[in-house]
């Protein structure tokens, strides 16, 4: 079986593209992370991070 | 709003409790005992207590043992109330408890027997392997169904560092223990040499990421705030802490292998990844530290928070170390030496073991309604703990430089200064002694802590079933105009599951469809042949003994290095290695070119006593090797399993192998009665020597044993 998926993926072509695409879904990533970070508004993160003293 | 009562299970909460600081004493117990053994290697007097059988154990006791049950602790304890709901089945609690232990139990017997599959921190033959995957999943049923009927709309940070661990390691353990069964306890990795050994590390380097690491930062979101009594310091940050890592950790593993027969580029993406890890890992060790702003003075009377604050810093030094340790020219210094040792002691011992028993001395008193029963005790295991994890640490970075400096010195004339390698082990031998008192007053700390712990229980009232009541949570949820997308991702487990999934599911497969399906990138070298069956049967008792654990089997392309052990590997050399045996600490010298070095007969009297050969050395003596008989019954199914990897034996060549693995077992007999060693050609030290004279053969056929 492993050898089966081997001899069809070898012959992937443009296989080299693989490094980009992952560098643009890092990217896109970060960005979204930090813009939602940023913009997060206070009275919500505080009521996130009171949720251990609810009990 | 209707409010709903319901009771927290603490039952399973304390049972793990109970079975980590167990454990926890049996690890270290095996590790100091290892420890000793270097010191006198007489310790090593039979066969199933030999070092290279306990180090995996005391390896595998405390990763899968003492932390893994501290994790189970802590998510048991922690998801119900932030959840505000009972685990989801008492029946998977107790499925996922008894199946742990019971792992445990046949890990430490197999490992002892010399039932291991020869891969560091996997080493567990394949029916356990399939045992801790159905365990896993039951883990994973029970925590997604109390995530699934929680109270609370919101996931705490924490649950997310849960639900990322939950299924990386799920990934990790089932890609890394791929493996053909030969028999009930033995197996053959399906990946070799090169590839092998990048799976090995993807995996070694993220169960330390994804075992050792987030889910202890999900205990210390939950535990540090709960014990400091104020939230911790940037929510903010701990998001950005969380995606950064899982996003960096995966792709880190190949820094395990820098200069070695790893195609270039892979190396490069190896050590790229672990240097930018420095920043989440700091971003989560000061939000960590700057929780306790404004309380520092508790930290003077609280024993709890002095326990977290030194595993936090620990944790701050360990990730500071490893992203250095990434880099090649420092890499140089530290793989192969006690650098790494003591680097993971600093992780193990201060960021595991210190949060662990931190959380402990405040759980403990909370499940068994009464407070901690001496917090001078504790203090006294806090001290103990603290200059034991500096006497073990210093003295091993202190051997490292001494030996690495030692190993690469030359003469003016341009030969080795030091060319036999046990002069540089003499030479350090005083920084293990130091090192095993450390780890001596680490262990000491520990079982005041235990006996603390068990007083502690002893003087209060178990509390089972924790009355709670919450709120339900209602079906609609109203989302505000401007709802951010992070927030869906947050309020749904199953989307922050596939997300992580696929965040850590992308460096696994960058990292590894190239090597495995790009050709070029392990040129095949035409004189390397696959083992003979003698030969094969003697790797498998290389790998039994776990010959691995100190002795390398992969010259890097050192000057040094090249000039003591011969020219340096080339990735085609090690294709028909199942599993690959490049090792990682070298505690002997490296073997990759010993085949030729010396005759049968040096061979057959240093495995029955090193001592006779090379005075000073600390190898254990494997004189059960002398004695027992070689299994040739498993032969056939040896080669079978071979040949369904890909391995070039010629067509029946199973059924006739046995007769081959007798014509170079005479030999082999015939070459030591000629040194005057009378042996049976059935003896496993035959194997072992047809193995060791192969090593590295393959490129320099024409060279006859010398003296």
């Amino acid at each position: 079986m492993f050898s089966f998926i081997k001899k069809y993926a070898t012959t992937i072509s443009g296989i080299d593209l693989y490094p980009s695409i992952s560098l643009v879904i890092f990217v896109t990533l970060f960005v979204a992370m930090f813009l939602f970070v940023i913009k997060a508004n206070k009275k919500y993160i505080q009521e996130l991070e009171n949720i251990p003293f609810h009990d | 709003m209707e409010i709903e009562k319901f009771s927290y299970d603490n039952r399973y909460t304390r049972n793990f409790a109970i079975a980590t600081f167990v454990w926890s004493l049996v690890g270290m117990l095996v590790g100091l005992i290892a420890a000793l053994q270097l010191l006198i290697p007489e310790l090593n007097f039979i066969e199933q207590a030999t070092f290279g059988r306990l180090r995996p154990l005391h390896t595998n006791a405390v990763i899968f043992a003492f932390v893994g049950n501290g994790i189970f602790m802590g998510v048991y304890y922690s998801l119900q109330r932030l959840c505000k709901t009972r685990m989801w089945s008492d029946t998977l609690s107790a499925i996922h408890f008894w199946g742990w232990q019971l792992i445990i139990v046949a890990a430490a017997v197999t490992l002892v027997f010399g039932f291991t599959s020869g891969k560091e921190y996997a080493e567990l033959e394949w029916p356990i392997d399939v045992a801790i995957t159905i365990v896993w999943v039951v883990f994973g049923i029970n925590i997604f169904g109390t995530i699934l009927t929680r109270r609370e709309r919101h996931l705490y940070v924490a649950i997310w560092f849960y639900i990322a661990t939950w299924i990386t390691v799920a990934m990790l353990h089932i890609v890394n223990s791929m493996a053909i069964p030969v028999n009930i306890l033995k197996s053959y990795s399906m990946y070799a040499g090169v590839q092998d050994a990048l799976v090995q590390w993807w995996y070694g380097h993220n169960a330390v990421a994804f075992f050792l690491t987030t889910p202890y930062l999900g205990l210390m979101y939950y535990f540090l705030p709960k014990a400091a009594g104020r939230p911790v310091y940037s929510y903010r940050l701990s998001i950005i802490h969380f995606w950064a890592l899982i996003f960096l950790y995966i792709w880190a593993g190949p820094h395990h292998l820098l200069y070695t027969a790893l195609p270039d580029w892979a190396q490069s993406l190896g050590t790229v990844f672990s240097v930018m890890l420095l920043a989440p890992s700091w971003g989560g060790m000061i939000n960590g530290l700057l929780t306790l702003r404004g309380a520092w003075d508790k930290v003077r009377d609280d024993v709890v928070l002095k326990f977290y604050v030194v595993a936090i810093t620990a944790y701050g030094m360990a990730t500071f170390e490893g992203p250095l340790l990434s880099i090649k020219s420092v890499n140089a210094i530290s793989h192969y030496t006690d650098w790494t040792i003591a680097h993971v002691h600093v992780g193990a011992l201060g960021w595991n073991g210190f949060l662990t028993f931190g959380i402990l001395f405040w759980l403990i008193p909370k499940l068994f309604q009464t407070e901690l029963y001496s917090r001078k005790l504790a203090n006294i295991h806090f001290w103990l703990g603290t200059l034991g994890i500096l006497f073990y640490v210093v003295p091993l970075y202190w051997a490292a430089l001494a030996q690495w400096s030692m190993l690469r010195q030359f003469t003016p004339e341009g030969i080795l200064k030091y060319p036999n390698f046990i002069e540089t082990v003499t030479a350090i031998m005083p920084m293990y002694y130091l090192r095993a008192f450390g780890g001596s007053l680490y262990l000491i700390g520990a079982c005041f802590g235990v006996w603390n712990l068990i007083k502690t229980a002893k003087q209060g009232k178990f509390l089972a079933n924790e009355d709670a009541e919450a709120p339900a949570l209602p079906k609609t949820y109203e989302t505000h105009s401007n709802e951010h997308w992070h927030r869906w991702i947050e309020r749904k487990p199953i989307q922050l599951l596939l997300l992580s999934f696929i965040v850590v599911g992308i460096g696994g497969v960058i990292e590894f469809v190239p090597t495995f399906l790009v050709q070029s990138n392990i040129p095949t070298i035409a004189s390397v042949k696959p083992y003979t069956p003698l030969e094969l049967q003697g790797r498998d008792l290389y790998i039994r003994d776990g010959c691995y654990v100190c002795h390398s089997q992969m010259i890097r392309p050192f000057r040094a290095e090249v000039a003591r052990y011969g020219d340096y590997s080339k990735a085609g050399e090690f294709v028909y290695d199942y599993p690959f045996q490049w090792g990682s600490k070298r505690t002997g010298p490296d073997i990759a070119r010993e085949g030729g070095k010396y005759p049968d007969s040096w061979h057959y009297n240093h495995m029955d006593d090193p001592r006779t050969m090379s005075p000073g050395s600390i190898m254990p003596p494997y004189p059960f090797m002398l004695e027992n008989d070689l299994d040739i019954s498993t032969t056939e199914s040896k080669i079978r399993a071979m040949q369904i990897l890909g391995v070039p034996y010629p067509k029946g060549y199973e059924k006739i192998a046995n007769q081959d693995l007798e014509k170079q077992a005479k030999k082999i007999q015939a070459n030591l009665k000629k040194d005057g060693i009378e042996t049976s050609e059935k003896k496993e030290i035959i194997a072992m020597i047809a193995y060791l004279q192969r090593l590295g053969t393959d490129l320099k056929p024409n060279e006859t044993p010398t003296k």
